[in-house]
Protein backbone atom coordinates (compact mmCIF):
# COMPACT_ATOMS: atom_id res chain seq x y z
CA UNK A 1 0.00 0.00 0.00
CA UNK A 2 1.37 3.44 -0.94
CA UNK A 3 1.44 6.34 1.52
CA UNK A 4 -1.28 8.08 -0.46
CA UNK A 5 -3.57 5.01 -0.29
CA UNK A 6 -2.90 4.65 3.43
CA UNK A 7 -3.72 8.31 3.96
CA UNK A 8 -7.05 7.97 2.14
CA UNK A 9 -7.88 4.84 4.16
CA UNK A 10 -7.17 6.61 7.45
CA UNK A 11 -9.28 9.59 6.42
CA UNK A 12 -12.25 7.33 5.69
CA UNK A 13 -11.66 5.01 8.68
CA UNK A 14 -9.70 6.43 11.67
CA UNK A 15 -9.13 2.90 13.06
CA UNK A 16 -6.63 2.34 10.20
CA UNK A 17 -4.39 4.87 11.96
CA UNK A 18 -2.84 1.88 13.77
CA UNK A 19 -1.11 1.08 10.44
CA UNK A 20 0.80 4.32 10.80
CA UNK A 21 1.92 3.14 14.24
CA UNK A 22 3.19 -0.11 12.74
CA UNK A 23 5.20 1.74 10.11
CA UNK A 24 6.57 4.72 11.99
CA UNK A 25 6.22 4.39 15.79
CA UNK A 26 9.55 2.64 16.28
CA UNK A 27 11.64 4.98 14.06
CA UNK A 28 10.10 8.07 15.66
CA UNK A 29 10.52 6.58 19.15
CA UNK A 30 14.18 5.88 18.32
CA UNK A 31 14.70 9.43 17.05
CA UNK A 32 13.20 10.97 20.22
CA UNK A 33 15.21 8.57 22.41
CA UNK A 34 18.42 9.63 20.67
CA UNK A 35 17.51 13.25 21.32
CA UNK A 36 16.46 12.99 24.96
CA UNK A 37 18.39 9.95 26.21
CA UNK A 38 15.52 9.19 28.58
CA UNK A 39 12.86 6.49 28.15
CA UNK A 40 9.99 8.19 30.03
CA UNK A 41 10.37 11.52 28.27
CA UNK A 42 10.64 9.66 24.95
CA UNK A 43 7.48 7.62 25.61
CA UNK A 44 5.51 10.76 26.47
CA UNK A 45 6.83 12.85 23.58
CA UNK A 46 6.32 10.08 20.99
CA UNK A 47 2.79 9.37 22.22
CA UNK A 48 2.00 13.09 22.03
CA UNK A 49 3.46 13.18 18.50
CA UNK A 50 1.17 10.40 17.30
CA UNK A 51 -1.81 11.85 19.13
CA UNK A 52 -1.27 15.18 17.33
CA UNK A 53 -0.77 13.34 14.04
CA UNK A 54 -4.10 11.54 14.58
CA UNK A 55 -5.81 14.84 15.35
CA UNK A 56 -4.44 16.65 12.30
CA UNK A 57 -4.24 13.87 9.71
CA UNK A 58 -7.58 14.88 8.19
CA UNK A 59 -5.92 18.17 7.13
CA UNK A 60 -2.79 16.47 5.85
CA UNK A 61 -2.38 16.35 2.08
CA UNK A 62 0.50 15.63 -0.23
CA UNK A 63 1.90 19.08 -0.66
CA UNK A 64 5.56 18.31 -0.99
CA UNK A 65 6.23 16.29 2.17
CA UNK A 66 5.67 12.62 3.01
CA UNK A 67 3.93 11.22 6.11
CA UNK A 68 7.29 10.14 7.50
CA UNK A 69 8.77 13.64 7.16
CA UNK A 70 5.59 15.10 8.63
CA UNK A 71 5.85 12.79 11.69
CA UNK A 72 9.51 13.73 12.15
CA UNK A 73 8.46 17.37 11.99
CA UNK A 74 5.83 16.98 14.71
CA UNK A 75 8.24 14.92 16.86
CA UNK A 76 10.98 17.56 16.46
CA UNK A 77 8.55 20.27 17.50
CA UNK A 78 7.46 18.25 20.55
CA UNK A 79 11.07 17.56 21.63
CA UNK A 80 11.94 21.26 21.23
CA UNK A 81 8.89 22.26 23.29
CA UNK A 82 9.97 19.82 25.99
CA UNK A 83 13.53 21.20 26.02
CA UNK A 84 12.43 24.84 26.04
CA UNK A 85 9.90 24.36 28.82
CA UNK A 86 12.53 22.47 30.86
CA UNK A 87 9.91 20.45 32.65
CA UNK A 88 8.42 16.99 32.42
CA UNK A 89 6.26 16.45 29.42
CA UNK A 90 2.53 16.53 29.97
CA UNK A 91 1.61 12.92 30.82
CA UNK A 92 -0.40 11.97 27.75
CA UNK A 93 -0.98 8.42 29.04
CA UNK A 94 -3.24 9.88 31.73
CA UNK A 95 -5.37 11.60 29.08
CA UNK A 96 -5.78 8.52 26.91
CA UNK A 97 -8.31 5.80 27.57
CA UNK A 98 -6.25 2.63 27.81
CA UNK A 99 -8.11 -0.66 27.76
CA UNK A 100 -6.00 -2.24 30.49
CA UNK A 101 -3.86 0.19 32.49
CA UNK A 102 -2.10 -2.55 34.44
CA UNK A 103 -1.06 -4.45 31.33
CA UNK A 104 0.02 -1.24 29.61
CA UNK A 105 2.22 -0.28 32.59
CA UNK A 106 3.70 -3.79 32.60
CA UNK A 107 4.62 -3.47 28.91
CA UNK A 108 5.93 0.04 29.49
CA UNK A 109 8.17 -1.16 32.34
CA UNK A 110 9.54 -3.98 30.17
CA UNK A 111 10.24 -1.53 27.35
CA UNK A 112 11.91 0.83 29.83
CA UNK A 113 14.26 -1.94 31.00
CA UNK A 114 15.18 -2.83 27.39
CA UNK A 115 15.71 0.79 26.49
CA UNK A 116 17.84 1.56 29.56
CA UNK A 117 20.07 -1.44 28.79
CA UNK A 118 20.43 -0.25 25.21
CA UNK A 119 21.33 3.26 26.37
CA UNK A 120 23.94 1.93 28.81
CA UNK A 121 25.53 -0.13 26.03
CA UNK A 122 26.13 3.08 24.07
CA UNK A 123 28.04 5.07 26.67
CA UNK A 124 30.08 6.99 24.09
CA UNK A 125 26.84 8.17 22.51
CA UNK A 126 25.55 9.33 25.91
CA UNK A 127 28.73 11.37 26.42
CA UNK A 128 28.26 13.18 23.11
CA UNK A 129 24.49 13.56 23.66
CA UNK A 130 25.13 15.26 27.00
CA UNK A 131 27.25 17.86 25.20
CA UNK A 132 24.81 18.25 22.31
CA UNK A 133 22.05 18.98 24.84
CA UNK A 134 24.05 21.94 26.14
CA UNK A 135 23.85 23.63 22.72
CA UNK A 136 20.92 25.87 21.72
CA UNK A 137 17.92 23.87 20.40
CA UNK A 138 18.44 25.08 16.79
CA UNK A 139 21.85 23.34 16.73
CA UNK A 140 20.66 20.26 18.65
CA UNK A 141 17.99 19.43 16.08
CA UNK A 142 20.24 19.76 13.01
CA UNK A 143 23.14 17.80 14.56
CA UNK A 144 20.80 15.06 15.75
CA UNK A 145 19.05 14.68 12.39
CA UNK A 146 22.27 14.74 10.39
CA UNK A 147 24.66 12.63 12.48
CA UNK A 148 22.42 10.48 14.70
CA UNK A 149 19.57 9.85 12.24
CA UNK A 150 21.65 9.95 9.05
CA UNK A 151 19.19 12.20 7.21
CA UNK A 152 20.36 14.07 4.12
CA UNK A 153 20.24 17.84 3.72
CA UNK A 154 17.00 17.85 1.70
CA UNK A 155 15.16 15.69 4.26
CA UNK A 156 16.35 17.79 7.21
CA UNK A 157 15.33 21.01 5.45
CA UNK A 158 11.86 19.51 4.88
CA UNK A 159 11.53 18.31 8.47
CA UNK A 160 12.54 21.68 9.90
CA UNK A 161 10.77 23.65 7.17
CA UNK A 162 13.87 25.75 6.48
CA UNK A 163 15.97 26.52 3.40
CA UNK A 164 18.96 24.27 2.65
CA UNK A 165 21.30 27.27 2.86
CA UNK A 166 20.07 28.11 6.37
CA UNK A 167 20.47 24.46 7.36
CA UNK A 168 24.07 24.33 6.12
CA UNK A 169 25.04 27.40 8.11
CA UNK A 170 23.28 26.06 11.25
CA UNK A 171 25.09 22.74 10.84
CA UNK A 172 28.46 24.34 10.38
CA UNK A 173 28.09 26.66 13.40
CA UNK A 174 26.61 23.95 15.63
CA UNK A 175 29.30 21.45 14.71
CA UNK A 176 32.02 24.00 15.36
CA UNK A 177 30.68 24.71 18.85
CA UNK A 178 30.44 20.99 19.60
CA UNK A 179 33.91 20.26 18.22
CA UNK A 180 35.49 22.91 20.43
CA UNK A 181 33.91 21.27 23.46
CA UNK A 182 34.97 17.80 22.26
CA UNK A 183 38.46 18.17 23.69
CA UNK A 184 36.96 18.76 27.17
CA UNK A 185 34.86 15.59 27.20
CA UNK A 186 37.50 13.35 25.65
CA UNK A 187 35.47 12.32 22.59
CA UNK B 1 43.46 18.45 21.69
CA UNK B 2 40.88 19.79 19.20
CA UNK B 3 40.06 17.32 16.45
CA UNK B 4 39.81 18.64 12.86
CA UNK B 5 36.32 19.11 11.39
CA UNK B 6 36.34 16.14 9.03
CA UNK B 7 37.58 13.70 11.67
CA UNK B 8 35.05 14.99 14.13
CA UNK B 9 32.18 14.54 11.65
CA UNK B 10 33.35 10.99 10.93
CA UNK B 11 33.49 10.20 14.66
CA UNK B 12 29.94 11.51 15.11
CA UNK B 13 28.70 9.31 12.28
CA UNK B 14 30.58 6.24 13.46
CA UNK B 15 29.68 6.29 17.15
CA UNK B 16 27.17 3.49 17.85
CA UNK B 17 23.71 4.81 18.69
CA UNK B 18 20.96 3.24 20.80
CA UNK B 19 18.43 1.39 18.64
CA UNK B 20 14.83 0.51 19.41
CA UNK B 21 14.18 -3.19 18.74
CA UNK B 22 10.72 -3.94 20.08
CA UNK B 23 8.12 -1.86 21.86
CA UNK B 24 5.51 -3.94 23.64
CA UNK B 25 3.30 -0.98 24.57
CA UNK B 26 2.96 0.11 20.92
CA UNK B 27 -0.27 -1.74 19.97
CA UNK B 28 -2.18 -0.71 23.10
CA UNK B 29 -1.12 2.89 22.58
CA UNK B 30 -2.24 2.75 18.93
CA UNK B 31 -5.75 1.64 20.03
CA UNK B 32 -5.96 4.30 22.74
CA UNK B 33 -4.78 7.04 20.37
CA UNK B 34 -7.44 6.21 17.79
CA UNK B 35 -10.08 6.56 20.54
CA UNK B 36 -8.52 9.65 22.12
CA UNK B 37 -10.21 13.02 22.27
CA UNK B 38 -8.50 16.33 22.77
CA UNK B 39 -9.86 18.61 25.46
CA UNK B 40 -9.56 22.19 24.25
CA UNK B 41 -9.26 24.68 27.09
CA UNK B 42 -10.41 27.72 25.16
CA UNK B 43 -13.89 27.83 23.73
CA UNK B 44 -14.96 30.41 21.21
CA UNK B 45 -18.34 30.47 22.97
CA UNK B 46 -16.80 32.98 25.38
CA UNK B 47 -17.24 35.51 22.60
CA UNK B 48 -20.98 35.03 22.93
CA UNK B 49 -20.90 37.25 26.06
CA UNK B 50 -19.88 40.52 24.34
CA UNK B 51 -22.04 39.59 21.32
CA UNK B 52 -25.00 39.08 23.66
CA UNK B 53 -24.39 42.48 25.30
CA UNK B 54 -24.21 44.13 21.87
CA UNK B 55 -27.46 42.44 20.85
CA UNK B 56 -29.25 43.69 24.00
CA UNK B 57 -27.97 47.21 23.28
CA UNK B 58 -29.26 46.97 19.72
CA UNK B 59 -32.63 45.79 21.04
CA UNK B 60 -32.65 48.62 23.55
CA UNK B 61 -31.97 51.18 20.84
CA UNK B 62 -34.84 49.77 18.77
CA UNK B 63 -37.47 49.58 21.51
CA UNK B 64 -36.48 52.47 23.82
CA UNK B 65 -37.37 55.91 22.49
CA UNK B 66 -34.67 58.59 22.25
CA UNK B 67 -31.79 56.11 22.38
CA UNK B 68 -29.35 54.93 19.78
CA UNK B 69 -26.95 52.02 19.65
CA UNK B 70 -23.92 54.33 19.93
CA UNK B 71 -25.37 56.21 22.91
CA UNK B 72 -26.18 52.91 24.61
CA UNK B 73 -22.63 51.70 24.11
CA UNK B 74 -21.26 54.99 25.44
CA UNK B 75 -23.55 54.73 28.47
CA UNK B 76 -22.39 51.20 29.16
CA UNK B 77 -18.70 52.00 28.81
CA UNK B 78 -18.95 55.02 31.11
CA UNK B 79 -21.00 53.24 33.78
CA UNK B 80 -19.27 49.84 33.61
CA UNK B 81 -15.69 50.73 32.78
CA UNK B 82 -14.07 47.53 34.05
CA UNK B 83 -16.67 45.08 32.75
CA UNK B 84 -16.88 46.74 29.35
CA UNK B 85 -13.11 46.85 28.91
CA UNK B 86 -12.88 43.15 29.84
CA UNK B 87 -15.58 42.00 27.42
CA UNK B 88 -15.06 44.52 24.62
CA UNK B 89 -11.31 45.01 24.66
CA UNK B 90 -9.27 42.39 26.58
CA UNK B 91 -11.33 39.32 25.62
CA UNK B 92 -11.38 40.05 21.84
CA UNK B 93 -7.63 40.82 21.84
CA UNK B 94 -6.90 37.54 23.66
CA UNK B 95 -9.09 35.65 21.18
CA UNK B 96 -7.39 37.27 18.18
CA UNK B 97 -3.97 36.24 19.52
CA UNK B 98 -5.13 32.68 20.34
CA UNK B 99 -6.71 32.32 16.89
CA UNK B 100 -3.57 33.46 15.07
CA UNK B 101 -1.49 31.07 17.17
CA UNK B 102 -3.95 28.27 16.43
CA UNK B 103 -3.91 28.95 12.66
CA UNK B 104 -0.09 28.87 12.68
CA UNK B 105 -0.12 25.62 14.70
CA UNK B 106 -2.65 23.94 12.37
CA UNK B 107 -0.59 24.97 9.31
CA UNK B 108 2.53 23.47 10.83
CA UNK B 109 0.92 20.29 12.16
CA UNK B 110 -0.97 19.66 8.94
CA UNK B 111 2.27 19.60 6.93
CA UNK B 112 1.80 22.84 4.94
CA UNK B 113 -1.62 21.77 3.54
CA UNK B 114 -3.23 22.99 0.31
CA UNK B 115 -5.17 26.24 0.68
CA UNK B 116 -8.68 24.74 0.38
CA UNK B 117 -7.99 22.04 2.99
CA UNK B 118 -6.28 24.58 5.21
CA UNK B 119 -9.23 26.99 5.00
CA UNK B 120 -11.59 24.16 5.94
CA UNK B 121 -9.47 23.48 9.01
CA UNK B 122 -9.20 27.07 10.19
CA UNK B 123 -12.55 28.59 9.22
CA UNK B 124 -13.66 28.75 12.86
CA UNK B 125 -10.49 30.61 13.85
CA UNK B 126 -10.96 33.07 10.98
CA UNK B 127 -14.58 33.59 12.05
CA UNK B 128 -13.41 34.19 15.61
CA UNK B 129 -10.89 36.82 14.45
CA UNK B 130 -13.60 38.60 12.44
CA UNK B 131 -16.03 38.55 15.41
CA UNK B 132 -13.33 39.87 17.70
CA UNK B 133 -12.41 42.67 15.29
CA UNK B 134 -16.10 43.60 14.99
CA UNK B 135 -16.42 43.82 18.78
CA UNK B 136 -13.23 45.90 19.01
CA UNK B 137 -14.46 48.32 16.29
CA UNK B 138 -17.80 48.75 18.06
CA UNK B 139 -16.03 49.43 21.36
CA UNK B 140 -13.48 51.87 19.93
CA UNK B 141 -16.12 53.82 17.95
Amino acid sequence: MTESELLNKIKSNPAVFSELFKLYYKPIFGYVLRRTGDFDDTADITAETFFKAFKYISNFSYNGISIKIWLYRIATNEVNLFIRQKKRHNRIFERLKLEDNELFNKYLNEDRRESDTELQKNDQFLVILKEVKLLPVKYQEVISLKYFEGKDTKEIAEILNIKEGTLKSLLSRGLEKLRKNAAKFNF
Amino acid sequence: MIMDSQNFEDRLRQVTKPEVKELKHQDMLADATAKGKDKSVVSWWWLIIPLYIILTLVMKSIYMPNTSFISNIQELTSKQKLTSSIFFLILPIIFILISFYNIRKIYFLSGNPKSVIFLKAVWLDILMILFSILILIIYVL
